[in-house]
């Protein structure tokens, strides 16, 4: 009997072990995001949405009502042109327009079939929202569907757009260029490795994007013909997009590396900078610097053309700061605080600490 | 540790395996199931053995003594069946070790599985810095997770009429009920305490199995009704698959001795 009960308890034992093991990997995770108006911050920091008091870093709202742990939320959101709607793309697969104000639902698109990672881009009058299920869906202020196109993989990273295309990478190697307005295929270009991150448009026409292997791209955006002779080749991964900034393109890997590149050819054009940890975001733009989050909860300040500086924050900083005036906002992973407010010089402003 | 130990070294096998057989992470993981059944086969064998070995000892004289004699004093009893085991070489866990080292084995297989599928960004940032530094394995990104009409990375349902059907849990469960009935000796004592166990345990685990089935990704699923398959095919090429087993008692004539024990 005594071994009967002892199997019993084994059997449950292990069962739960299995049970719990199993649960633990269900949730599956991406990085907090975070944006701001005149008067308020409003970062997607998993089981909630919260909007944030600018000048006092108190709680204004949240969004939803119940926590929803396994329906997280971390694209970082969109304010429509006229401020008058915050669109927020979640795990459950809803895009949501709330009211800045008082974070209460305009409207819900149920049309993804999978989760949003990227954040909403806002342009031509429509919000395109890149989904989880291969689809880019570009829907109208009024939460109706305007048009739909499909990759062959998964899209993490938000598009963009010149105003006549969309452009946006898919894990699939693949970049599109769809019409805006009709959402139908200008031309694609398959690359060597998935595209993790949004490209970045050139003053005369390109399109740069990054590939996860660690290759810089030029493609003409009327045609996706590729530019330069060859791809430059980062040292390590890249997740971040690349940034068009005063006559150069930057580029960042996962080992910390910083690059400076000519954006007519590819070539390096000064020494490469070492932030110490992985970048896996594109920069904000503060003036004359650089703003990059890093994995080691430091941002890393790069005053071009070469001038640097590290600011200790916490956490993880995997995503894109935001400015709010003259408030550097990070949103920063595994930390007490999902959002903190500093200066250029790294005197925080305020810490937002989410009540219970 | 666990990770350094199982679940990384059993998510570059599997990507690995889905490298060699054209990038098909359902076949991946069939293979690998196939792999992990052929590591364990010799705890397999000891667990028919020792099996083999309690039931020889649930129908020695010497036990139906001993149980008629102590049929009042479950203590004493309890005593002397352990003496027994101990006389006959029998572990007593013998025969349900095999069982438990299958759930650890599940775990990481369930968890490598997850990885290498890297379904969001912070799974693919783990992925990435999980992969053994071979030549072409990071190449492998994304990894195709469709296998039939299943999505890998997610629970398995087949829509008809609006309504999802867990089809694969059906298998699994069917398959767990089957494996788990043909592979244990048939009851020739009622008053066997772990016969009266391995029959609540074939009611059990499909249930167990048919939930996980449905909860989670329908790679570990796979792996499941493909272990499940395996387990029988080794048990029939030992000689110890027992299909009457299956059959209503009334319609057992033999009283369930259909296989000939080697």
């Amino acid at each position: 009997m005594k071994i009967k009960i002892l199997m019993t308890l084994l059997s449950l034992a292990a069962l739960s072990l299995l049970a719990s093991g199993c649960a633990s990997h269900l949730v599956a995770g991406s990085w907090p995001g975070v944006i701001a108006d005149e008067e308020r911050a409003y970062v997607a920091a998993g089981p909630f949405v919260y909007a944030v008091n600018l000048r006092t870093g108190i709680e204004e709202w949240r969004f939803p009502e119940k926590a929803s742990t396994a329906n997280p939320f971390y694209a970082a959101p969109a304010l429509t042109p006229d401020g008058q709607q915050l669109i927020v793309a979640g795990f459950n697969h809803i895009l949501y327009s709330l009211d800045p104000l008082t974070g209460t639902t305009n409207w819900e698109f149920t049309a993804s079939r999978d989760r949003y990672y990227a954040a909403p881009l806002i342009a031509n009058d429509l919000i395109y929202a890149a989904s989880a299920d291969y689809t880019l869906y570009a829907v109208t202020f009024e939460g109706d569907l305007a048009w739909q196109f499909s990759a062959t993989q998964a899209i993490w990273a938000a598009p963009v757009s010149d105003g006549a295309q969309v452009y946006f990478g898919a894990l699939d190697r693949t970049v599109y260029a769809v019409e805006a307005r009709r959402g139908t295929l200008a031309w694609k270009q398959t690359l060597d490795s998935a595209i993790l991150g949004s490209p970045a448009l050139g003053t005369d026409g390109e399109v740069f994007v990054a590939s996860m292997n660690g290759r810089v791209y030029a493609l003409d955006g009327q045609s996706g013909d590729l530019l330069w002779p060859q791809p430059f080749q980062a040292q390590a991964q890249i997740w971040a997009g690349p940034l068009v900034f005063d006559g150069g393109l930057y580029i960042a890997d996962v080992d910390g590396a910083v690059y400076r590149l000519d954006p007519a050819t590819g070539q390096e054009t000064q020494p490469r900078l070492r932030a110490g940890s992985a970048i896996v975001s594109r920069p904000l733009i503060y003036e004359q610097t650089l703003l990059f989050g890093t994995e080691n909860g430091s941002l890393f300040l790069l005053t071009v053309p070469d001038e640097i500086q590290t600011l200790e924050v916490d956490g993880q900083l995997y995503g894109t700061p935001a400015l709010a005036g003259e408030i550097i906002l990070v949103a920063p992973q595994n930390a007490d605080s999902p959002l903190v407010a500093l200066n250029i010089q790294g005197v925080r402003r305020w810490t937002f600490t989410p009540e219970k | 540790m666990w990770e350094t130990l199982i679940v990384n070294p059993f998510t570059n096998v599997l990507l690995l395996i889905y490298n060699l057989v054209g990038q098909n992470f359902g076949v991946a993981i069939i293979l690998f199931t196939v792999l992990i059944r052929l590591i364990t086969h010799p705890l397999m064998v000891k667990q028919i053995k020792s099996t083999q070995a309690m039931q020889q000892m649930q129908q020695s004289k010497e036990w139906q003594a001993i149980q008629k004699k102590y049929k009042d004093d479950k203590e004493k009893l309890g005593q002397e069946q352990i003496r027994l085991y101990k006389e006959m070489g029998i572990s007593p866990f013998g025969s349900c070790l095999p069982t438990f080292i299958q759930l650890p084995i599940m775990l990481g297989l369930y968890q490598s599985v997850i990885r290498a599928l890297a379904a969001s960004p912070m799974q693919l940032l783990v992925l990435t810095r999980a992969l053994w530094p071979l030549p072409g394995l990071s190449e492998l990104i994304p990894i195709n997770s469709q296998f039939l009409w299943m999505n890998l990375g997610q629970p398995e349902r087949v829509y008809i009429g609006g309504i999802g059907i867990p089809f694969l849990a059906i298998i699994v469960a069917v398959t767990t009920y089957i494996q788990s009935k043909v592979t244990i000796p048939p009851v020739t004592n009622p008053n066997d305490q772990s016969a009266q166990m391995n029959q609540s345990m074939a009611l059990m685990m499909p249930l167990m199995m048919a939930y996980f089935a449905l909860s989670f990704a329908s790679g570990l699923a796979l792996y499941i009704v493909v272990s499940n398959l395996l387990s029988v095919g080794q048990y029939a090429l030992l000689g110890k698959v027992y299909w009457s087993n299956l059959l209503p008692k009334s319609r057992r004539s033999d009283g369930g001795k259909t296989e000939k024990a080697k």
